[in-house]
């Protein structure tokens, strides 16, 4: 335990709150029945930090079981994590079906293309195996969540403002996390140290983020909008499309008379 | 380093710009005069107009005026139809976000999406931002030359009229979308 500074130590306790007093306020605001997914979450990592402090204090800091107890415990939290943001995307469109089902097959393919191509760059060795692994899960979240708000920007879709934060607190985590163990596997002993403390930073700002978008109860339900026929869609969808085509042909016409111009 | 390692900073960097973007606050209250259903009034404002507009572009017009007016007419003259052909490219603009509104709230409202007409609509739109945006810079800087204008009757009375009907029936439940949708930002919260 005396491997790790004091400074870490004080983040870490004060991770280990701010990751407490969410659960808390879930429980409490009831929200765990909204968002059982993200409960869940949160509940795993905060059985990991006690998981990692037990086994910090028997096996060392820096012993090789301790290394095997912190993944072994982070392949559950990761899957947790996952399953929370596809909730949250769920939360957000499942209520307009034709869009939500577009998005789904989008998502989807976005999750496994993002996946291959970190496999593919990521370095061969063993030894950065699982840190690879995890690259490629909190790189798939970050994209997924990219989508979804592209998704929800071009259609117009309302996101309630507490489901807006707790993606944000996935999506920043995420992004700060892939830049943290790109760095790590280019400057591998220079960077052990400071990337822990980077790491427990970011995690702490999400949790403040969450603790902050939690502090309210969220709706049981959204509204359900009412839906349009089938026909409707197929019968304007492609009527549409040709007035815009033409309205594009008359912009056309400015470039025509410009190179006719000239 | 390889390219490879840099291009997760790339990505991440633009994972970052989208996200912030996209997660912003969608605008306020929709303007009255760009809701869906106002292109047809805009349609007849430019038809009011069309006989004049159309003159003042003729080049019979342009030809004749640099033969008899002075230079200082002609430059006057040159300035007044690049503020017009400015306004049309207004008028293009805004039919055409109209037209993309009333698709969305479409699309939204629908059980059951085509993924080709999505991507297509998709498409048309960027096309249709990047040159308007093009001929607009290029117009206010004074580069490109004005146009003839000879489409600007089609656009105003090609409109079908089974279409026009349907389309004012949407664009009613659409401005009813569009007001319940900014009426729930205003307030920050899903309706429940």
């Amino acid at each position: 335990m005396d491997e790790i500074v004091t400074f870490e130590r004080v983040l870490w306790g004060f991770m280990v709150f701010l990751n407490g007093g969410l659960l808390v306020l879930l429980v409490y605001r009831k929200n765990h029945w909204v968002v059982p997914f993200f409960f869940a979450y949160v509940l795993f990592n905060f059985l990991q930090c006690f998981i990692l402090f037990g086994s910090y204090r028997i096996w060392g800091f820096n012993s090789p079981v301790s290394s095997r107890m912190a993944w072994g415990t982070q392949i559950f939290v990761s899957i947790a994590r996952a399953l929370a943001v596809a909730q949250i995307c769920d939360r957000v469109l499942a209520k307009y079906q034709g869009i939500w089902a577009l998005a789904r097959r989008l998502l989807a393919a976005t999750a496994a293309v993002v996946l291959l191509y970190s496999w593919a760059i990521a370095r061969g060795s063993w030894q950065f195996a699982v840190l690879n692994a995890n690259r490629g899960m909190e790189l798939m979240i970050a994209s997924v969540i990219v989508i979804l708000f592209l998704f929800t920007r071009y259609y117009g879709v309302a996101v309630e403002p507490a489901i807006r934060a707790l993606a944000a607190g996935f999506f920043l985590y995420s992004c700060f996390f892939v830049l943290n163990i790109t760095i790590l596997e280019g400057w591998m002993y220079d960077y052990a140290k400071l990337w822990n403390l980077l790491g427990t930073l970011a995690f702490v700002a999400s949790l403040l983020l969450w603790n902050w978008a939690l502090s309210r109860k969220l709706p049981d339900t959204t509204f359900e909008p009412v839906m349009l026929s089938n026909g409707v869609y197929r019968a304007f969808a492609p009527e549409i499309n040709d007035r815009l085509k033409t309205l594009n042909e008359h912009l056309e016409h400015f470039c025509r008379a410009e190179r006719n111009r000239s | 380093m390889s390219l490879f390692f840099y291009s997760f900073f790339g990505l991440i960097g633009l994972f970052l710009l989208v996200f912030a973007w996209s997660a912003r606050n969608p605008r306020g209250p929709v303007p009255p005069s760009s809701r869906v259903g106002a292109s047809d009034e805009c349609g007849r404002r430019h038809i009011t107009y069309l006989p004049q507009i159309r003159q003042a572009f003729a080049k019979s017009d342009y030809e004749f005026l640099s033969k008899n007016a002075s230079r200082d007419t002609v430059r006057r003259v040159r300035r007044e139809r690049r503020r017009v052909a400015l306004a049309y490219l207004s008028g293009l603009h805004e039919n055409f976000q109209s037209l993309l509104r009333m698709a969305r709230v479409i699309a939204v409202l629908s059980p059951e999406l085509d993924a080709v007409h999505e991507f297509e609509r998709l498409r048309l739109t960027a096309k249709f931002a990047w040159q308007y945006e093009m001929i607009r810079w290029k117009l206010l800087a004074g580069v490109a030359p004005v146009p003839q204008l000879n489409g600007l009757s089609d656009l105003v009375s090609g409109l079908s009229v089974r279409m026009e009907a349907a389309m004012k029936e949407l664009g009613e439940r659409a401005a009813v979308a569009a007001e319940l949708a900014s009426s729930m930002n205003r307030r920050g919260l899903d309706v429940v």
